[in-house]
């Protein structure tokens, strides 16, 4: 999952002309939106940017709701972080799995690679419909409502996270499986030959070779649960809000004077967003099979 | 894939029971979800207690066209289909520049393409609704402008990793024979690297058909695309056979794409082989 290395040529100008000119529609459509929304968004909350009225530069945005916000950050941090483990953890079984090639992981393949297809709001949808409280599953099981633990809309948060678990658990497994089936498989072979048993293997060989991967993997899981606006609010309850709900509900607010607060609630969540992925990195910089 | 199963490696004994039963165990965990769609999208009544559908039809068909699932499916496959042309477009250019050419600022346009993976898209897009609205632009436009910014780093980076694998001194031979830079594209370049343009035009696709929160937003309520319509429906109550309906309309259509796109790839190498050999 590295990008090819990047071209370092100096070029004739001609050449600059002709680079410039084929990555410009990409690089400045990107720029409009995610330069012009993030800054927009931070000029927002910083009082720059009001929709009605004159600039009144400061901070208030951001200690408008202290309250709010802590908790948003804790319920969404947590979240989070529970689904990308439970997800980093299931998806790399489910790799070695698939790469083990039997009848049944065939099976897991197919169904991962489906999952991975589903719309989140799609999954979102019919996690409800499995887990809540009339919910498919406690039909199967026999289980009354009152009876049935409050997965949807529970103090825990459990539904949201079994949906980002699930769908997140079907992106790792597809990459993790895609490291697995280049060189790692000699590797796994020549150990096994040199007599190492299977937690040996998986312990020397599987993971730190596929370690990279899987946690770029994570990190874009988890940056993906902490931005996912539509999980949250269809399966999550209302108090305490997560960030994208809490920023979603603010920006739709009838008062405009709340515009500034959801932007402010928005960058907070893009500075945790950019935090994450500049641990990831450097992690990744310390693990043995970066290049 | 290359074959991984080797008797070096192959699971005996009671490691292979284990192995099956995690091999079962994971398959109920993908597919478990799934169960609620197939149940109740045909099922007239449910009644708590009893474990199946107590009468099965379909009054769920009624009920979706009620919520507007034929115009909300049409507007999803345009919207899917332009940002897959658009992205997969832009992506492949700047992917073959930025692996052969020389481009000014090239780590910063690279990390530029990759950027909306590493941040929330409700961020952004709570500042892009403000610039797009200043600045008149449609929303239909804006929602597949952002959408497609938002699909460019994985057309990138699939283009990126098939221009990596990519001769070009077929072109220079090409143009040698005497071909002109029309047929170069048409003749080589494309047939060549038409796999990965699928693949990512398919992922590209996939971006913008389960898009909820940049179309609910920018879209502003004018572009209505089924996971909009499906939300409605599942927030509200005694919906659940039209939800499951209207989320298995939801499902198909991706998975008969990915389908269709990996028949394309297997096809492609095959009749490359064939000619090499």
């Amino acid at each position: 999952m590295t990008w090819a290395p990047v071209a370092r040529r100096a070029g004739s100008p001609r050449e600059k002309l002709r680079g410039a000119l084929l990555v410009l529609p990409a690089a400045v459509l990107s720029l409009v939106v995610l330069g012009g929304g993030i800054g927009a968004t931070a000029l927002q909350a910083f009082g720059l940017l009001p929709v009605v009225g004159r600039p009144t530069p400061g901070v208030e945005a951001f200690t408008a709701r202290p309250g709010e916000l802590f908790a948003a950050v804790g319920v969404s941090l947590s979240v989070a972080a529970v689904s990308t483990v439970l997800a980093v953890v299931i998806g790399t079984l489910a790799a070695i799995v698939i790469v083990s090639r039997t009848r049944s992981s065939r099976a897991v393949a197919a169904l991962g690679t489906l999952t991975v297809t589903i719309p989140h709001l799609i999954a979102a949808a019919t996690v409800g419909l499995l887990l809540s409280d009339a919910g498919v599953l406690p039909r199967l099981l026999g289980i009354p409502p009152e009876a049935w633990a409050p997965w949807v809309g529970g103090p825990l948060w459990g539904a949201a996270i079994v949906e980002l678990a699930w769908k997140e658990s079907a992106f790792i497994a597809l990459i993790v499986t895609g490291t697995l089936a280049t060189r790692i498989q000699t590797y796994d072979e020549t150990a096994a030959l040199l007599g190492a048993g299977r937690a040996q293997r998986f312990r020397h060989v599987l993971l730190p070779l596929t370690a990279p991967t899987i946690l770029i993997g994570a990190a874009i899981s988890f940056v993906y649960a902490l931005g996912s606006y539509e999980v949250l609010w269809l399966l999550g309850r209302t108090s305490p809000e997560p960030l994208p709900v809490l920023a979603v509900r603010l920006f739709q607010g009838v008062s405009l004077d709340s515009r500034p607060e959801a932007a402010a609630v928005a960058l907070v969540t893009s500075v945790l967003a950019l935090a994450a992925v500049a641990l990831t990195f450097a992690a990744l910089r310390r693990t043995a099979a970066w290049r | 894939m290359t074959a991984v199963d080797s008797p070096l490696t192959r699971s005996r004994g009671a490691g292979k029971a284990l192995r099956r039963l995690l091999a079962v165990a994971l398959a109920v965990w993908f597919a478990l979800p799934l169960l609620p769609l197939v149940l109740w999208s045909f099922a007239d009544r449910w009644s708590f207690p009893s474990v199946l559908p107590t009468a099965l039809g379909i009054r769920s068909i009624d009920q979706a066209i009620a919520f507007g699932v034929v115009p909300a499916l049409g507007r999803s496959l345009v919207l899917g289909v332009v940002v897959a042309i658009a992205a997969t477009l832009l992506g492949a250019l700047a992917a073959r520049a930025l692996t052969f050419g020389a481009v000014p600022g090239a780590r910063f346009v690279s990390v530029l393409l990759l950027a909306p993976i590493a941040l929330p898209p409700f961020a952004a897009v709570l500042g892009v609704n403000v610039v797009l609205l200043r600045a008149h632009v449609p929303s239909l436009v804006g929602v597949a402008m952002v959408l497609t910014v938002m699909a460019l780093p994985y057309t990138a980076f699939v283009m990126r990793t098939a221009y990596g694998a990519y001769d070009r001194s077929y072109e220079e031979e090409a143009r040698l024979l005497g071909a002109g830079r029309l047929q170069v594209l048409r003749r080589v370049q494309l047939p060549l690297i038409a796999p990965a343009l699928a693949r990512a035009a398919f992922l590209a696709f996939l971006v913008a058909w389960s898009d909820y929160i940049v179309t609910l937003i920018v879209g502003g309520g004018e572009v209505v695309t089924l996971p909009l319509v499906v939300a409605s429906a599942a927030a509200g109550l005694g919906n659940d056979a039209a939800v499951a309906l209207m989320s298995l309309s939801a499902v198909a259509p991706p998975v008969l794409l990915l389908v269709g796109v990996l028949a394309f790839g297997r096809r492609r190498t095959r009749s490359s082989k064939e000619v090499s050999a």
